[in-house]
């Protein structure tokens, strides 16, 4: 204690303080004389890694991290006999499809050869309500109780009514496996938790009417009675999509609703287990690695036909082309807050889901291959003690094989990000400052430009209200389009109402500017002030995001860093307009552009609750048009 | 030869020893019932009685007892009763969660998953009952090999309700309850063979030759049950319960519903039990037609076969009892709408996705044309928090607090070693003909320390379940001739907020930096003395 404190009240020489404060002043002044060197380099960081996120050397190959899901080494009872029941499944299925039974019809069909199994099974009828009117459906489940067990856990098996495929696709024969498997696993006593199967109506809004029911979590939107039957935590779970006739390869799609992902044991257990259980490999998405494209055809390649054939034959610059298609549909999933299929929903409940997607092939897999991969999937799933825990919940599948950890792509959005804030901050100080011509070099020189070296430095106010009432009327705003968009009307006149909103969004911030009090001429101008905390703003956003939600964090990077940070009053008129047309374009412009986008982000929200509409127009353009705001407050 | 002889020497030991202990009585009895999922129930019962025996007096447990001397009394589980002074003791081990709609109420009631161990004791100054209790549970634990010894005050009370004395109440003091339940707890051969060790003939002879465990432990359902009870006109009796519910559909070949003890058990009845004063085997005839019993017996009493194996009756061993529905080509499931076997079925979740909050609801539906009035049990580990003033009581989204009545809570209360008693929740529930009660109220998960969590933390904690019982029937109308008994719902479990236990290690460096940059700057702020610098340009 006496050492500390002698440490402490030692006696110091009495320049020491006056050095580091000289120091940390050079420091200072040294970074600001150098802030543009500074922040366009990590502009330039931060984008050239973005780029780079697809290169091999910084993914890693994938392991299993939790020891109790031993994939892959059990035997498989599943056999041909079983396939003959899909395939009698199926059969029965296709006299539905062309019978063109109600929905109704549907589940009391699924219900009927679920009981008749002997499990306890039930319908959920549901109704979603919207702007776009009512959404209903049925969904037909049931509880296989697992011997022995208390049935304090759950696994779950679904299949939904549409495929993922698109078009209209029905899920036949993902759902023909569920029934037989239904019938299958039933006879083994070596469940250790209960097996719920579900096949949901439609695509996505069955499975998550049937998700809030069961958790009890029924929002306003949603009517729909309790759960007849029910079992325990549901822990893991898997969709199955397979609506062509045969495959070659299991996609595993695994993006969630708002970013989140699965943990990726469940991935890599399949993984192993597709490849040395089933025979079948494994690709990401539907994306066929380009060893196994050779012979696909020309819209399955990795790159455009424009490509010269030298980039096209590279093995490196293939494999570089593959991933960057990985990368960019998972970003293009995640940004936007959506799910790539129906196991996306069960995310937010803490279930590991993935769905297995049957890629369209002539061959030369079926149900044999199918069944045996799901049943020992579901027995490495039943090994599991715990929730799934050991292993990464944040992660970019590269490839089948390799994935990127956080530490990898985390850097680059952060880069971009504190670009701005060094940009913000250093505007911050600009503004304080203002720099004085003395009357004599004034008169002197009048055909010199007044060089701030010869003029003396003087302090001055930053008054923050003008600047901070622009941003909170900004974010208002946003507020107000989003319930604009989201109201009945939006959804009955979007094609009329959309350019209005987007003409009115951009035609207020001008009318209403010279109704604010600009700040006195001896204080900063609002415009820096307001670029001072719009950077800062913005950059504190990205950084937040960057720990939710990556892709959302590295779109907001790249569309809003350069743009906000090189935001200035110009002296000409044109110009400015011309810049101020342009942010409100990056601000408001999807409103007319992307018409399509706007109603599935608007649906997404209203059933699913994905927060992806309500940040770009509460967060997002409101900070853009902040931008935009700078450059009219000169003129 | 040699072994006859040796048979015939211990046959003639074994005939005085009969004649000196004649305050013994051993039966034995195996009742099977078909149930309507295909599925076979069947309830072994080994009782023995003491005749005239008495529970020792609590008050006498300072003096020297008397001399256990037992012939077919099991002496471990005796000195267990007469060390701790137990007046009735009833331990149960199941596995599996019991189908009350399909198969109805279990012969036995004590169906709840896990383990489940209540007493009645004698007060006594001499020694406490929850020293005595702690006693019994560790004994139990040692002799069962069962971690009964867990059992411990964090999950002990004392409902006297719904767990009453079902034999006689003695007289010498006045008696207490102690109540526990370990809803994980795992039962497996480990505990059948202690079991079986407590019967006279072991698994040797009689009906327990047909406990087989790699069969008893692949059935559905599974439990064994140790009951001691005394009543005062026959004296300390000990039922041995095993019940276990097979499906010959899933293990026979052609998915028929057809089975015998050989398919049931892979194992026969060789030989009777010598010291067994009864033994038999009971068949509950389904009530449906189409079905065929052999060997054929005349004695159909009221829908029961009945087999008499004991030795004095003429009944041939070894003897396979079998059923089979021979126009059946494999078993359909009966198809829905299937109403409930029982009167009362009951569900019960946790719902709420978050670590912090969520809402318990319990849905209680009421099959008959009659009101049924029901007792309602939530012992609960300190664990939840129960919150009383959400509690709701609906009939199609109806609110119908008139429906319950009796309300009794007990919040967790600390105990001396700094743990939390569970709290006890009893109410009665009055469910109108043909309606589903719901019962819901919000609860608060614990934020516990991070070394009281287990080491599977990220699997979450078992709730017990509740408990509907019958209620005594003199606060009881006669209107309602629903004869029942408890019945159990299925286990929960709830996830509690749990620390990334995966890397302590990280998690610890993190949060100490983040601590000591925090307090660092702070310190620095408060300590430092602030002078105005002049710097020369």
């Amino acid at each position: 204690m006496d050492r500390i404190r002698g440490f402490l009240m030692r006696p110091r020489r009495p320049g020491a303080n006056v050095a580091r404060l000289r120091r940390r002043k050079q420091l200072a002044a040294y970074l600001h004389r150098n802030l543009t060197k500074l922040t366009s380099a990590l502009f330039i960081i931060g984008y050239a890694w973005m780029l780079l996120i697809p290169i091999p050397l910084l993914s890693r190959g994938t392991y299993i991290d939790e020891n109790a899901l031993q994939p892959a080494q059990v035997n498989t009872y599943w056999n041909w006999g079983n396939v003959h029941t899909a395939d009698l499944q199926l059969y029965q299925l296709d006299g539905i499809r062309e019978r063109n039974f109600t929905s109704e019809q549907r589940a009391e069909f699924f219900r009927t050869e679920f009981s008749k199994l002997g499990l306890a099974a039930s319908i959920q009828n549901y109704t979603f309500s919207t702007s776009k009117g009512t959404i209903s459906g049925n969904n037909a489940y049931a509880v296989m109780s697992s011997p022995r067990a208390a049935g304090t856990e759950a696994m779950v098996i679904s299949a939904s009514w549409l495929s993922t495929a698109g078009h209209g696709a029905l899920n036949l024969r993902g759902i023909s496996t569920v029934l037989s498997l239904a019938a299958f696993l039933k006879d083994y006593s070596l469940w250790a938790k209960d097996i719920i199967f579900i096949i949901s109506d439609d695509y996505l809004h069955g499975m998550h009417a049937w998700l809030n029911a069961y958790h009890g979590t029924i929002p306003s939107n949603l009517h729909t009675d309790p759960l007849e039957h029910t079992s325990g935590v549901i822990w893991t779970a898997l969709n199955i999509d397979y609506s062509s006739h045969s495959f070659s390869h299991l996609g595993v799609f695994h993006e969630g609703l708002n970013g989140r992902l699965p943990n990726q044991d469940l991935i890599n257990s399949f993984r192993l287990i597709s490849h040395y259980t089933g025979g079948v490999p494994m690709t990401v998405y539907d994306h066929l690695e380009p060893s196994d494209a050779v012979d696909r055809l020309p819209e399955q390649s990795v790159f455009p036909s424009w490509v010269p054939p030298f980039i096209q034959q590279s093995p490196q610059l293939q494999q570089y082309g593959y991933r960057v298609r990985n990368v960019i549909r998972h970003i293009g999933y995640q940004a936007r807050g959506m799910c790539s299929g129906v196991h996306g929903l069960m995310h937010q409940f803490r279930i590991d889901a993935i769905t297995l997607f049957a890629v369209p092939a002539d061959g030369p897999h079926g149900f044999h291959a199918l069944g045996k991969i799901v049943e020992s999937t579901l027995r490495t799933m039943n090994n599991l003690l715990e929730r799934l825990h050991a292993s990464f919940f944040f992660y970019i599948l590269t490839s089948p094989g390799t994935f990127m950890k956080i530490g990898m792509f985390l850097p680059s959005a952060i880069l971009v990000s504190v670009a701005m804030l060094f940009k913000g901050l250093g505007e911050w100080v600009t503004a304080g400052w203002v720099c004085e011509m003395s009357e004599a070099s004034l008169k002197g020189n009048e055909t010199e430009k007044p060089s701030p070296a010869k003029g003396t430095w003087r302090n001055r106010r930053r008054p923050l209200l003008s600047a901070l009432i622009v941003v909170v009327a900004t974010h208002v705003l946003g507020v107000l389009v989003f319930n604009l968009i989201c109201s009945r009307w939006f959804a009955k006149y979007p094609s009329f109402l959309a350019p209005a909103i987007f003409v009115a969004v951009s035609v207020i911030p001008p009318i209403l500017l010279p109704l604010l009090s600009t700040n006195a001429p001896e204080a900063a101008p609002t415009s820096m002030l307001l670029k001072s905390s719009n950077l800062c703003l913005a950059s504190t956003v990205i950084s937040i995001m960057s720990l939710l939600n990556f892709s959302l964090a590295a779109m907001l990077a790249i569309t809003m860093g350069v743009p906000l940070a090189t935001s200035y009053t110009s002296s000409s008129t044109m110009t400015t307009h011309l810049r101020y047309a342009g942010y409100c374009m990056l601000a408001w412009g999807w409103l007319v552009l992307v018409p399509g986008e706007v109603e599935s982000a608007i649906w997404n929200w209203e059933v699913l609750g994905v927060w992806f509409a309500p940040f770009i127009c509460i967060v997002y353009a409101p900070l853009v048009m902040q931008a935009a705001i700078v450059c009219l407050q000169g003129s | 030869m040699r072994r006859a002889s040796i048979w015939i020497f211990l046959a003639c030991l074994c005939i005085p020893s009969f004649a000196l202990y004649r305050g013994e009585i051993y039966s034995e009895d195996l009742r099977i019932q078909p149930l309507r999922d295909g599925r076979v129930s069947t309830t072994f019962s080994f009782i023995t009685v003491l005749e005239g025996a008495v529970p020792r007096n609590p008050k006498a447990l300072g003096q020297l007892d008397e001399s256990q001397h037992y012939a077919l009394f099991p002496l471990t589980l005796g000195q267990i009763l007469r060390e701790y002074a137990i007046t009735e003791l009833h331990l149960t081990l199941n596995a599996g969660k019991w189908n009350y709609d399909n198969w109805g109420h279990p012969h036995e009631a004590g169906v709840g998953t896990g383990a489940e161990l209540w007493a009645w004791m004698g007060a006594s100054e001499v020694t406490t009952v929850d020293e005595r209790w702690s006693g019994l549970r560790n004994a139990l634990s040692g002799l069962f090999c069962a971690s009964l010894g867990s059992l411990d005050s964090r999950r002990t009370l004392s409902p006297t309700v719904a767990f009453p004395l079902s034999g006689s109440t003695p007289t010498f003091a006045p008696h207490e309850l102690r109540h526990a339940s370990l809803p994980s707890e795992s039962v497996c051969t480990e505990n059948l063979t202690p079991f079986l060790k407590l019967l006279p003939c072991k698994s040797h002879a009689g009906l327990a030759a047909l406990l087989n465990p790699q069969k008893v432990f692949d059935a559905d359902w599974h439990g064994m049950g140790i009951h001691v009870t005394w009543k005062e006109d026959t004296g300390v009796e000990l039922k041995l319960t095993l019940q276990a519910v097979f499906n010959p559909v899933r293990t026979s070949a052609g998915k028929r519903r057809d089975w015998n003890l050989q398919s049931l058990f892979d194992r026969s009845i060789e030989r009777s039990c010598p010291v067994a004063s009864s033994s038999s085997v009971t068949v509950i005839l389904p009530e449906e037609k189409g079905y065929q019993i052999t060997p054929e017996n005349p004695a159909h009493i009221n829908g029961l076969v009945i087999y008499d194996l004991s030795s004095s009756s003429n009944f041939t061993i070894p003897s396979n009892i079998a059923m089979y529905w021979p126009s059946e080509h494999s078993f359909q499931y009966p198809l829905p709408p299937l109403t409930p076997v029982t009167p009362l079925s009951v569900k019960r979740t946790i719902h709420g996705t978050t670590q912090t909050r969520g809402v318990l609801s319990i849905s209680v539906t009421n099959n008959s044309p009659q009101e049924i009035s029901a007792g309602y049990l939530e012992m609960m580990p300190a664990l939840l928090t129960l919150w009383m003033h959400t509690l709701k009581v609906e009939i199609n989204s109806q609110i119908r607090s008139d429906l319950l009545s009796g309300l009794k809570y007990h919040p967790p209360s600390p105990q001396s070693n700094d743990r939390l008693s569970p709290s006890m929740l009893q109410a009665v529930l009055t469910i109108p003909p043909k309606t589903t009660l719901k019962l819901s109220m919000e609860v608060n998960k614990a934020f516990l320390k991070y070394t009281e969590h287990p080491p599977d933390a990220m699997r979450g904690w078992d709730l017990p379940g509740a408990v509907f019982f019958p209620l005594p029937q003199s606060s009881h109308d006669t209107s309602s001739s629903y004869d029942w008994e408890r019945i159990y719902t299925p286990t929960l479990l709830v996830d509690l907020p749990t620390p990334d236990f995966s890397m302590p290690y990280n998690v610890i460096i993190l949060s100490c930096t983040l601590m000591t940059l925090i307090f660092g700057s702070i310190f620095n702020l408060l300590t430092r003395k602030w002078v105005v610098v002049e710097i020369q340009e």
